[in-house]
């Protein structure tokens, strides 16, 4: 998709090989990519088509072998593995299908995870946990420890964390891909609201079409490759 | 601080095998602050001895009796101020466990040696109660005996004719302090002619003789000067200072302080094994969750940091409660042998090597969760 506004993401000839043995894998092969600020993107495709890899090169966790990947006018690609850490934390937000929360931590203490690497006051980390657990509609269940939520809980308190430092960006993995029909809609109703309301960018990866009807745009992706984009389907 | 939860979070992860290790490394450090405690009030014991005394022995052995007549002898050597014959009297109160340190002493010949030691009203009340006890104030307060007591000792070594037995009921009639580096400051005293008279074997005879010297930077030379005096004859000596009879002693003592530090040695490196495998268990398990830590934003050092800082905190948590357990045990150890044990170094070597165990444990993990790769970990690989 091309646009006159200058996007948010932008992924340039993007090649990923990965080592396995003695073996190279091309999972991503000359990748191009543009997503547009305040856009809800759903990345489909089968297994093995290289989602996540794209999501993890978009996020910083990971870096490609060729190519450019551009956010917010920042290359990211040529970050060494601490800036890079430190850019996840400025501008990236991360949902995953299994929610990745801390065990032993309470719901507010998993929220307040990201920000205990900013400079904010003990007072002010407890003023953005409660706004981002407020409009996740979490406020009393902010004590309770993740194994005591349900897992449509455990899936708000992590976006919960994922929005709690204001990111410009948001990266789900599945999110839906371990919940009930029912939990699984009021969590894409969830990121839909942010990305609404809050402007929020919203990358999301997903097998599921019902999920990605929830996105103003689907890619879907094969073999390492985009094989089209529909139209805007929400 | 702000980092303090997430650390303390990671300790009791498992709470069950959190308490084990934390109990193993309670009890090394509990057996280390013991034992080095011990040895300390041992060292102190050593350190705290006086100069200007001199203590003459039997060379063949320090149970051997000398004649008391070599009192007046010692005397003669040019620089001796004065000379106290001594029998020991060690015995033990109403329950074993109730030592008594006592010797047997001419209390004239023990008031010109040590002048500042007891009262001349206490000389007095010596000479009329041959069975007399002038108690040190440290076994008077801890037994609770005042003057006018009747008190049972129950000698190690001498057979009182009388009774028959080893019990000798004697009479409290003093109770002498002195100074802290004083000899006999701890020692309570009895009438050596009335010991002497009573006893069933070896009167005449003197355990040791006690010497005060005027310049105590003459203590070889005269020590020397009182054995050449005897050499030869059936009752050889060997006369040193207290510092270096302590010294002596202190090198048995010492061997079986190595031999102690071996065993905490060994009790240390099995730990080394049993923390740092229950440590890198733990990161193992936690390797997605330390991953979704870097996710976040937590840097490579970061995450090394936070695995370091829960084997640092494990460590000296469990050291710190260790070691406070012996040292509430110290003011006993001290009641019990009079040893001035010296508790703040013990628990600041301590909680050092509490921090080194941590770093040696917990640097493996923490390189492991340092190096690992955010995709490989988030995908179980």
């Amino acid at each position: 998709m091309e646009s006159a506004v200058e996007p948010l993401v932008s992924v340039r000839r993007v090649i990923k090989r990965y080592k396995r043995g003695s073996e190279s894998i091309e999972v991503l092969h000359n990748l191009d990519l543009d997503v547009a600020a305040g856009e809800f993107l759903a990345l489909m495709g089968p297994s093995g088509s290289g989602k996540t890899t794209l999501l993890n090169l978009i996020g910083g966790l990971d870096r490609p072998t060729d190519g450019e990947v551009v956010v917010a006018g920042e290359h990211i690609d040529g970050l060494s593995g601490g800036e890079l850490a430190k850019w996840r934390s400025r501008h990236v937000g991360f949902v995953f299908q299994f929610y990745n929360l801390m065990p032993t931590l309470s719901a507010e203490r998993n929220v307040e995870l990201p920000l205990l690497l900013t400079h904010l006051s003990g007072a002010q980390r407890k003023a953005s946990v409660a706004a981002a657990l407020e409009l996740v509609g979490l406020s009393d269940r902010k004590k309770h420890k993740p194994g005591e939520l349900s897992g449509g809980q455990q899936q708000r308190v992590a976006i919960a964390r994922a929005i709690v430092t204001d990111p410009t960006l948001l990266v789900c993995d599945e999110p839906t891909g371990d919940l009930d029909r029912e939990t699984a809609e009021e969590i894409l109703g969830l990121l839909q609201l942010l990305n609404r309301e809050q402007g929020k960018t919203i990358i999301m990866v997903t097998h599921d079409p019902k999920a990605a009807e929830f996105a103003s745009r689907i890619v879907h992706l094969d073999k390492g490759a985009l094989v089209d984009e529909p139209a805007a389907a929400a | 601080m702000k980092f303090a939860p997430l650390i303390w979070a990671g300790v009791w992860r498992k709470p069950g095998r959190a308490i084990l290790t934390l109990l193993s490394i309670v009890t090394a450090f509990l057996l280390f602050g013991l034992l080095q405690g011990f040895a300390s009030g041992l060292n102190q014991a050593g350190s705290q001895t006086r100069a200007d005394v001199l203590l003459t022995f039997a060379r063949v052995s320090q149970i051997e009796p000398l004649p008391v007549s070599q009192a007046a002898q010692i005397k003669s050597v040019p620089g001796v101020a004065a000379v106290t014959p001594v029998v020991l009297f060690t015995g033990t109160y109403r329950t074993p466990l109730q030592l008594v340190p006592a010797f047997a002493v001419d209390i004239d010949q023990l008031a010109a040696a040590d002048p500042d030691l007891i009262t001349p009203a206490q000389i007095q009340a010596m000479h009329a109660h041959r069975d007399g006890i002038l108690a040190s104030s440290l076994i008077a307060g801890r037994y609770g005996w005042k003057i006018g007591d009747s008190v049972p000792i129950r000698s190690f070594q001498w057979t009182n004719r009388v009774s028959g037995g080893s019990t000798w009921t004697l009479d409290v009639v003093g109770v002498h302090g002195g100074a802290q580096d004083d000899f006999f400051k701890n020692i309570t005293l009895v009438n050596y002619d009335f010991i002497d008279q009573a006893r069933t074997t070896s009167q005449g005879t003197a355990s040791l003789f006690v010497l005060r010297i005027a310049d105590p930077n003459r203590a070889s030379q005269i020590g020397g000067a009182v054995d050449r005096l005897f050499a030869n004859s059936p009752h050889e000596t060997k006369t040193a200072t207290q510092r270096q009879l302590a010294q002596d002693q202190l090198k048995q003592i010492g061997d079986i302080g190595l031999v102690v530090n071996e065993i905490v040695a060994a009790a240390f490196f099995a730990l080394l094994f049993s923390v740092g495998s229950v440590m890198m268990q733990s990161v193992r398990e936690r390797t997605p969750e330390l991953a979704v830590l870097k996710t976040l934003g937590f840097t490579d050092g970061g995450v090394m940091g936070l695995v370091l800082g829960e084997a640092i905190t494990l460590c000296l948590f469990a050291a710190a409660i260790g070691l406070g357990l012996a040292y509430v045990t110290f003011p006993g150890i001290r009641a019990l042998t009079g040893f001035g044990i010296r508790g703040g170094p013990v628990m600041g070597v301590g909680l050092l090597i509490a921090v080194g165990l941590a770093l040696i444990v917990g640097l493996p993990p923490a390189i492991r969760g340092m190096r690992l790769s955010i995709v490989e970990a988030l995908a179980g690989r």
